[in-house]
């Protein structure tokens, strides 16, 4: 039944922004209530707002009758950040998908929270532009969504991540009136005081709602050499990336995946190459005249350390033409299949992707950890991930009615945070905190003897949201 | 041709909920909610299989969907939607007859 101060809100709601933008047939509800992490929760409505004035009579409403609010994008989140615990309503950015300008004089661009980022992509680089946060969902992940998750991707090598990318931003707050501030600047240099832009970057919907972003663009580099390196010996792999990272290059993307990550992703796709062994996969950005110079280095690097095989191509189309990502992009599928001919296809299973991140010269003991830890779980973990950052992603595939499976995961997933923190990392790169960290940011914190961050967040939280409404449960 | 139920509810139960047909298909952006596109359509068959239960939403789902196949080349389950959602309106003509055709409201957003 729905509690009696959600039923007031949603009438209110209904007169306020427009019945059309309501749904509360209980079926749709279940569609909105669930994410790849596997988690489910509940919900008495999902709200589609298409303007700001929307959000603040949303925000304004749910702050009187103290309902709370769960903001999503895509619920493409992986750490439970999306996913509504308590009763309350979802506020779906799916209709507030508009580029509302691009000036690439000014490298910016100002769009709605809802857009993609591939949508975005695909409308820039008809001026030769780009976006480059690119997490491995950045087909349906949304800007808004990144925003909330400092989201990163294959290039954060170069390009950082979410908190690199965004100029300014317009947000919403939940009180009396929805007030919106503008936060941040239009331009890249801004010293407005405390840089409230970059407290809401990776707050994952708990502090106010972004109604719009001024986020940074970028053209496209002009050529792009990428070479994929199989290896036989992991370490001979990380020692020709910490070579190459030593010797002042910074690539553009650096993937890694381990000797069975490859096995497994390099089957069922259409490449011309037998795949053996662990996969290097490295893109650096030059120019034309550049770029065979840098060919030639790459090959030399990795026949150095004793790679069994090099395909290098001299800019994107060749890449493509040579399947050089087919494996890199099958990765995810891979992952899925897997757990199938472990488990039968009867089976409900999960795919859980850990986020961890070390400095990069610290990379090879991490990995050579991780494979230890997870072989003497004997789960069937994967290895790969962003090494040009040392974030990586161990992932194992579980059936989720195996209870005794279930609790070896959880524990593989300590155990494997303990590493990051062991090394000077960090338990999430990009992932963020959501449900699933939560213990992990407080063994953080403790950790680098700084438990008290945690009480700071939370009075930044109640003077943001102070009835306590955002997407409550969630980081802290 | 008879459909397998058993078959028909383990692909649907293969879905990891990842989203990534969502950016291919050509309703989901036409429509009211996320029931509009195939992750949406794979769920609500589930949940059909599941509870037996149709409702106006769960039709319009079911056959708004234009048979396109462009899901199946991006899933990473390879659930085959566009195969599904034949099934599914063959079982729902089968067992609730004509009567089905005037629940049918395919609405726009």
């Amino acid at each position: 039944m729905v509690q009696k101060n959600i039923e007031d809100f949603i009438n209110e709601i209904n007169g306020s922004i427009g019945k059309n933008k309501i749904i509360t047939d209980d079926l749709i509800l279940k569609l909105y209530s669930k994410e790849p992490s596997g988690l489910v929760g509940k919900i008495s409505a999902v709200i589609f707002p298409e303007n700001k004035d929307d959000i603040s009579k949303i925000l304004s409403s749910a702050y009187k009758y103290e309902v709370n609010i769960y903001p999503q994008g895509s619920s493409s989140s992986l750490s439970g950040n999306a996913v509504p615990l308590k009763d309350g309503v979802i506020v779906s950015f799916e209709r507030m998908n508009r580029i509302k300008e691009v000036n690439t004089t000014d490298n910016i661009a100002i769009v709605e929270p809802g857009i993609r980022i591939d949508e975005l992509n695909l409308f820039l680089e008809k001026s030769n532009y780009m976006f480059p946060i690119d997490p491995a969902s950045q087909s349906v992940a949304t800007i808004g969504g990144a925003i909330n998750n400092g989201a990163g991707g294959l290039k954060g090598a170069k390009y950082g991540t979410m908190k690199d990318w965004v100029n300014g931003m317009e947000i919403a707050l939940p009180d009396e009136n929805g007030t919106r501030l503008f936060l941040g600047c239009m331009t890249v240099k801004c010293r407005k005081g405390y840089d409230l832009a970059r407290l809401i970057i990776g707050s994952e919907g708990t502090l106010a709602l972004v109604t719009e972003a001024v986020l940074r663009i970028t053209p496209i580099p002009e050529s792009i050499v990428t070479s994929l390196a199989l290896f036989d010996n992991l370490d001979d792999l990380l020692d020709s990336f910490i070579e190459m990272k030593t010797s002042g290059i910074q690539p553009y993307i650096a993937e890694f995946m381990d000797n069975k990550t490859v096995e497994i992703a390099s089957k069922g796709i259409d490449i011309n190459f037998d795949a053996n062994g662990n996969m290097l996969l490295l893109s650096i950005d030059t120019t034309k005249e550049s770029s065979e110079r840098m060919k030639k280095y790459l090959e030399n690097l990795f026949k150095k350390h004793n790679a069994n095989k090099i395909i290098t191509s001299l800019n994107q189309q060749e890449a493509e033409e040579l399947g050089l990502f087919k494996i890199r992009r099958n990765l995810f599928a891979a992952q899925v299949s897997m757990g199938y001919s472990l488990y039968g296809n009867g089976k409900k299973l999960q795919v859980f992707i850990e986020d961890i991140v070390v400095p990069p010269s610290k990379i090879k003991l991490a990995i050579n950890k991780v494979r230890e830890v997870s072989e003497n779980y004997g789960l069937p973990v994967t290895i790969g991930g962003h090494i040009g950052d040392g974030n990586i992603h161990p992932s194992v595939v579980y059936d989720i009615t195996d209870e005794n499976m279930k609790n070896k995961v959880v524990s593989w997933y300590k155990d494997v945070m303990k590493i990051a923190l062991d090394l000077n990392g960090s338990i999430s790169a990009e992932h963020g905190i959501g449900l699933l960290k939560k213990d992990g940011l407080i063994m953080e914190m403790n950790h680098y003897n700084s438990l008290k961050e945690i009480n700071i967040m939370k009075s930044i939280k109640s003077l943001f949201d102070p009835k306590g409404i955002l997407n409550p449960g969630k980081v802290l | 041709m008879k459909v397998n139920i058993k078959s028909l509810y383990d692909e649907v139960n293969r879905c990891v909920y990842c989203g990534f047909c969502e950016a291919v298909c050509p309703t989901i952006n036409l429509g009211p909610h996320r029931g509009y596109g195939p992750r949406g359509r794979v769920n609500l068959i589930k949940d059909f299989i599941e509870n037996k239960k149709i409702t106006t939403e769960f039709l319009a789902s079911v056959f708004s969907c234009l048979l396109c196949d462009a899901c199946l080349i991006v899933c990473p389950a390879k659930i085959d939607t566009g195969r599904i959602v034949r099934d599914v309106r063959s079982i729902i003509r089968n067992e609730y007859k004509s009567s089905i055709n005037e629940k049918i409201t395919i609405r726009e957003r």
